[in-house]
């Protein structure tokens, strides 16, 4: 199959040469310029790659593009390039600059080039007699999904934009909002095989350079070969692989990223992915949502105190259920005691399993849920909270105390912002559940020791992870747990070290009245 | 890789070994109440009550008696006899018969403080007659237990009972200068139960009783903040008045050594809750309030009287003088105590006559 | 002969300090040391809490001067005092007492756990885990360390609050009349404080770690002083709350109180504040790890990692052995003692030592 394809194109190829040659003059030199050259063989088993011959008409020099269809978009050639080349004084490959009206246009000797620039989307053009040297005109096919509203964090108020899989426009975006020229946007590709392009994004003067330094160190350092979103960066720059925390954030919001990088933090956008990633971060970031910014201070402390509590809700309600029904009776109170012995008389698991097996068909509820399309994830999502809850205890295999409790910590896993925390903390909830089997309270006090310990020693991009809680850093309260009033928050967070730790001058935005003044 | 196996062998050991002994709560007996009663031969009878949690939510009981020697041969009795293991932890109320509690308590009382799962909050009672009847009626709806404990919560809060509890017995019984006290229950009828007076402990032994009408002017003594509801007839006049006490304190002083000589004074403030006259005048208000001052300190002196001449002394006044004295001598205030005087000062206070003069 | 400098990034603030002392001190001895001090000061102990904490700040100020005189740690002092081969010897009773303080600690712990909570908990299990748990926090290093004492000392200090139950039923009175014991019965029990309060000697292991280290002085100051009055406070409400025979018959009398304690979620609090214990528990041995495999690791160059393993593996094994209640008391009185023996006879001892090789020295 492959060989007859090949013939096929060979056969073409040889035709299309042919023609070339009823239009020029014949001879041994022009002849040695049809002829491929060594980089093409690989080239030439793709279908898509396309060579074409034309001659000049004033200097009669023979010319040449090879491209790749897919990638090129074939009227930028046909309108902007063609028609110049063809008529005006074509004598040296240096002319290409002067007579088309393209602004990216590259001069190259270098072999080496060839197959990046091609796969960028450009055209190359040799001139006969000046085959060593070549041209590159930029004429990418730009295949662009329109700016989106933001999905995973939307916000009720606030700019409606979220990022695309093109680098180019998300840095669009974000210069949009940060217009000054301090704002460096550094360029990299990583991936063997992806050439994926990573841009390094921090304001400069602001940002601390040891953490940029890291960012681009560890970058320059990643080995694997085809990266096809962000996600893989998180994982390969991570300061811990094996943690099940994230320790870098992750947006989609342009706007969110233009908050940050005024901070002083370092963003990191991989084309190809709608989510930039933010470094260093902390815990407690992962818990605050970027509406919290649009809100009143009071409100958005509020809601961020609420999300807190549910994370502790979540992670510990079912373990504290299993170790107060195995272990410690006396610890509950003396009227709810009817309520649960009530509940849990037919059941013949003991409350571990009981929980295991609700906590488990949770999760089959939601895997099921994400893997289909909205409507029907929707449709599953009621069929098994309603109907397999309903059932499961009118059959006497869990009671209806824990599904309850159990639905209660699932709704309280979702109110995290950020996605890949959401997880974590699901996760979280069965090594607790283990040790609550185990040791009672003291099992999950155990694990909660573990977790802290974990979490002291966790790092984000070097700096310490569960800032600004330890060490201990009164300042960086300030947008941590709560959110204080933009006028409190005249200093960048100081676990950044940041060039320039003063965002405002504090003096010039107090306002002082007296009454009826 | 080998880090990975460690971990996995730890929890897989762990679970098979480190495992402690589960009390699940719906496989456990929960022991609620518990009764003592004296049998012929000095053995004890020691009753359990256990509640029965019914699927429509009321809740039954179900006590089984055994009797024994002692207080731990009687804990493997009842054991032996219980389906599933009984356990201690919620305990709510531990009941002495009479002859018991005249016999001596501590042994029994010794168990409980043993028990580290035992509360500190558990209520103790003298049943009048018999600890097994009291337990075996069937009283509301939430357990005899509960019902018990709510019935003795509601009077010490609200009403006359002195605050008792574990806690309080055991202070007062290993205070020096002070003797504990606990309520006495009786059932009335197949449902009722009532708080009929308070049992007075010198040791551990029961050696004297207050009747339920003692009981306001004993908790004003024993009790530093108190609330209770006393009624009286103004002696002048026909009427009567049902008074509400909000709020008292009381205060002792020691006024004189060789012989100790103590006034305690006392500070009502409370409401008049019923009146059976027509009008309520400022006039009559001052009078009611001398009324009451007048009869808290007789029947306050009665009943420290009372308690001189039978030796015991719950309001602690030994405790007091020690405290008020270096290198205090209790073998000698055993003397000292009955030639002590007591005066008791009251300062009566109505705040409110409630919405109508 | 000071030691090399530690970098920055290892070293720690100086008020962290404050936190690393108190957690240090406050371990097992809290849950029961007012019946050991009422035995001989009676209901005037108080004032021996009181007092004893006030002269530990004479030590800690030794502490300070000694390390700061040889800018190093306890090992650096005694190489400086002693000279290497002898210094190095001294420094290793240091392991020691350190790993018989870490002991006791975690003995008594599981035995509180076996009094109260599960009677068959396997010592050797719960060791286990609880001693993977800290080879895991001193692995991540002295930072880690010292933010396991800081969540140590903040997420449980609620706890105090819960003793405001039992004043419900404090009695004031059984503390009168005051000084109603001779001065020479105070003294006793003031040494019978020693196992309550040592810990506060820890900054002989640590001073080199921690930044601008003279500063934090003042913070180990401070730190000693909050444990005198938490200590001071506990043992009034104690006091208050037991009657004086009845105290003498309780083992844990601060778990005790809180059988009072009623709130309307939890009808019993103290199986939640031994859980919480475990807390509190975790910087003692943690620290004492860390201390004693530093120790090894400077006077014989082991490395840190296989020391700390090493150590974690002896307490593992010695700690079987503790099986009766006479065998706790007998190693919880030796902590007493050798603690005492090292802060108030040693400390003082060192630190004039150094006083005059630094004047033989400087001449």
């Amino acid at each position: 199959m492959k060989q007859l394809f090949k013939k096929k194109m060979m056969k073409e190829l040889e035709k299309e040469a042919a023609k070339q040659d009823t239009q020029g003059n014949t001879g041994q030199e022009q002849d040695n310029y049809l002829n491929d050259h060594g980089w093409e063989i690989l080239f030439k088993k793709s279908h898509d790659f396309k060579k074409t011959f034309y001659v000049n008409q004033k200097t009669g020099k023979k010319f040449c593009f090879s491209f790749i269809t897919t990638l090129i978009d074939e009227s930028i050639l046909q309108n902007n390039a063609l028609p110049y080349l063809l008529e005006r004084d074509f004598k040296y490959i240096e002319d290409v600059k002067k007579l088309i009206p393209i602004a990216d246009v590259q001069i190259s000797e270098r072999n080496e080039d060839i197959e990046k620039k091609l796969f960028n989307g450009y055209v190359l053009l040799t001139l006969e007699g000046e085959e060593k040297c070549f041209a590159f005109i930029a004429a990418q096919k730009e295949i662009v999904r329109n700016v989106a509203q933001p999905e995973v964090e939307f916000s009720v108020i606030g700019p409606k934009e979220s990022f695309v899989e093109s680098m180019d426009q998300n840095l669009n975006l974000i210069r949009k909002r940060v217009p000054v020229k301090e704002l460096i946007i550094e360029n990299y590709t990583v991936g063997t095989l992806s050439h994926s392009g990573v841009a390094i994004l921090y304001i400069d003067g602001i940002t601390n350079t040891d953490n940029v330094d890291t960012v681009r160190q560890r970058i320059k350092e990643i080995e694997f070969d085809e990266i096809t979103d962000s996600s893989y960066i998180v994982q390969l720059i991570s300061d811990n692989e094996n943690s099940p925390f994230p320790q870098l954030l992750d947006t989609e919001r342009p706007d969110r990223v233009a908050a940050i990088l005024a901070e002083g933090k370092v963003a990191i956008l991989v084309d190809g992915s709608p989510h930039a990633l933010i470094g260093p971060t902390t815990l407690v970031e992962f818990f605050g949502s970027f509406e919290d910014y649009f809100l009143n201070y009071l409100l958005s402390s509020f809601f961020r105190l609420v999300r807190l509590f549910a994370v502790a809700f979540s992670i510990l309600i079912t373990p504290i259920y299993v170790a107060a029904l195995s272990y410690h009776y006396e610890l509950i109170p003396k009227d709810l005691l009817s309520t649960l012995i009530t509940s849990r008389r037919e059941i013949p698991l003991p409350p571990i399993l009981e929980a295991l097996f609700l906590e488990l068909t949770i999760e089959l509820l939601r895997e099921a849920g994400a893997r289909l399309p909205t409507k029907v994830g929707q449709t599953i999502g009621i069929v098994g909270g309603i109907v397999i809850g309903t059932a499961s205890v009118e059959a006497g295999l869990t009671s209806n105390v824990l599904l309850i409790i159990v639905a209660l910590a699932a709704l309280a896993s979702f109110t995290t912002p950020v996605y890949r925390m959401g997880n974590t903390i699901r996760l979280l909830r069965f090594p607790f559940l283990f040790f609550a089997e185990l040791w009672g309270l003291l099992g999950i006090v155990i694990s909660f020791s573990f977790l802290l310990t974990h979490l002291i020693r966790l790092t984000s991009l070097g700096r310490p992870f569960l800032e600004p809680l330890y060490p201990p850093r009164i300042t960086d309260f300030k947008d941590a747990i709560i959110r204080l009033p933009f006028k409190k928050q005249s200093l960048r967070p100081q676990y950044l070290r940041t060039e320039n730790p003063v965002r405002f001058s504090k003096e010039k935005a107090k306002e002082k009245k007296d009454i009826d003044e | 890789m080998i880090a990975k196996k460690f971990i996995l062998f730890i929890v897989v050991s762990l679970l098979m070994a480190g495992c402690v002994e589960k009390e699940i709560i719906d496989d456990v007996n929960i022991e609620m109440g518990l009764g003592y009663d004296l049998k012929e031969d000095d053995k004890i009878e020691g009753t359990v009550m256990i509640p029965v949690f019914n699927p429509d939510k009321r809740i039954g009981n179900f006590t089984f008696s055994a009797t024994a020697t002692s207080a731990r041969d009687l804990l493997q009795e009842i054991q032996r006899k219980s389906a599933q293991p009984v356990v201690t932890g919620s305990l709510e109320i531990a009941l002495f018969g009479e002859e018991m509690a005249k016999k001596g308590v501590i042994e029994l009382i010794d168990s409980f403080e043993r028990d580290a799962s035992i509360g500190a909050r558990v209520y103790l009672a003298v049943g009048e007659g018999n600890a097994k009847d009291i337990l075996s009626g069937t009283y509301g709806n939430r357990g005899n237990a509960i019902h018990l404990s709510d019935l003795i919560k509601q009077n010490t809060d609200k009403r006359n009972l002195p605050k008792t509890n574990l806690h309080l017995f055991l202070f007062d019984h290993y205070q020096k200068g002070k003797d504990p006290y606990m309520p006495i229950l009786k059932k009335l009828e197949a449902e009722i139960i009532d708080i009929v007076g308070v049992a007075l402990f010198k040791g551990d032994k029961m050696v004297h009783t207050i009747p339920a009408d003692k009981m306001f002017f004993f908790k004003l003594l024993t009790d530093k903040f108190s609330q209770g509801s006393f009624k009286i007839k103004v002696r002048e006049e026909e009427e009567q008045a049902a008074i509400r006490d909000l709020d008292s304190k009381n205060k002792f002083k020691l006024t004189k050594r060789d012989p100790y000589s103590i006034t305690v004074e006392i500070k009502i403030e409370g409401i008049i809750r019923e009146y059976t006259g027509q009008m309520l005048t400022p006039a009559m208000i001052k009078k009611i309030e001398k009324e009451l001052e007048n009869t808290v300190n007789e029947e306050c002196s009665t009943l420290i009287a009372d308690f001189q001449g039978h030796g015991v002394d719950p309001i602690g006044f030994g405790h007091f003088i020690k405290s008020k004295t270096r290198g205090f001598d209790f073998k000698k205030w055993e003397d000292d105590y009955k030639n002590l005087t007591v005066h008791v000062k009251t300062d009566a206070k109505i705040t409110e006559v409630g919405i109508v003069e | 002969m000071s030691q090399q400098p530690v970098p920055e990034r290892l070293q720690i603030s100086p008020f962290l300090v404050l936190y690393l002392i108190m957690s240090m001190q406050i371990g097992i001895g809290v849950l029961g040391y007012q019946r050991i001090i009422a035995e001989a000061a009676g209901y005037d102990a108080w004032i021996s809490v009181l007092g004893a904490g006030l002269s530990i700040h004479i030590i800690i100020w030794m502490i300070y001067k000694i390390c700061g005189t040889v800018d190093g740690d306890i090992v650096a002092a005694n190489a400086y005092v002693f000279g290497k081969k002898i210094g190095n010897l001294v420094s290793s009773f240091f392991i020691i007492y350190l790993l018989i303080f870490a002991l006791a600690v975690l003995r008594t712990f599981i035995e509180v756990i076996q009094v109260w909570m599960f009677p068959e908990l396997s010592i050797f299990w719960f060791s286990l885990v609880f001693l993977i748990l800290a080879v895991y926090i001193v692995f991540g290093g002295f930072r880690t360390v010292t933010g396991i004492a800081f969540f140590c000392i903040v997420l449980p200090s609620y706890l105090l609050l819960t003793f405001s139950f039992a004043l419900k039923y404090a009695d004031f009175r059984n503390l009168l009349p005051i000084f109603d014991h001779s001065a020479k019965d105070l003294i006793t029990s003031a040494y019978k404080m020693s196992l309550t309060y040592i810990g506060f000697e820890i900054p002989l292991f640590f001073y080199p770690f921690i930044k601008d280290a003279p500063k934090s002085q003042k913070w180990a100051h401070l730190g000693v002083f909050l444990t005198t009055i938490i200590y001071t406070i506990l043992a009034i409400v104690t006091f208050t709350y037991f009657s004086e025979d009845q105290l003498a018959k309780s083992i844990w009398a601060t778990l005790e109180m809180w059988k009072i304690v009623s709130m309307p979620f939890v009808e019993r609090f103290e199986y939640i504040g031994i859980a919480n214990w475990n807390l509190i528990i975790l910087p003692n041995i943690c620290i004492a790890l860390w201390g004693s495999s530093m120790i090894l690791k400077r006077a014989f160059k082991l490395r840190q990692k296989k020391g700390v393993i090493i150590l974690a593996l002896f307490c593992l094994i010695a700690i079987n052995f503790f099986d009766t209640r006479a065998k706790i008391n007998f190693l919880n009185d030796w902590t007493g003692k050798i603690g005492f023996g090292v802060t108030y006879l040693y400390i003082p001892f060192l630190f004039i030592a150094t006083m005059i090789v630094k004047k033989v020295k400087n001449k």
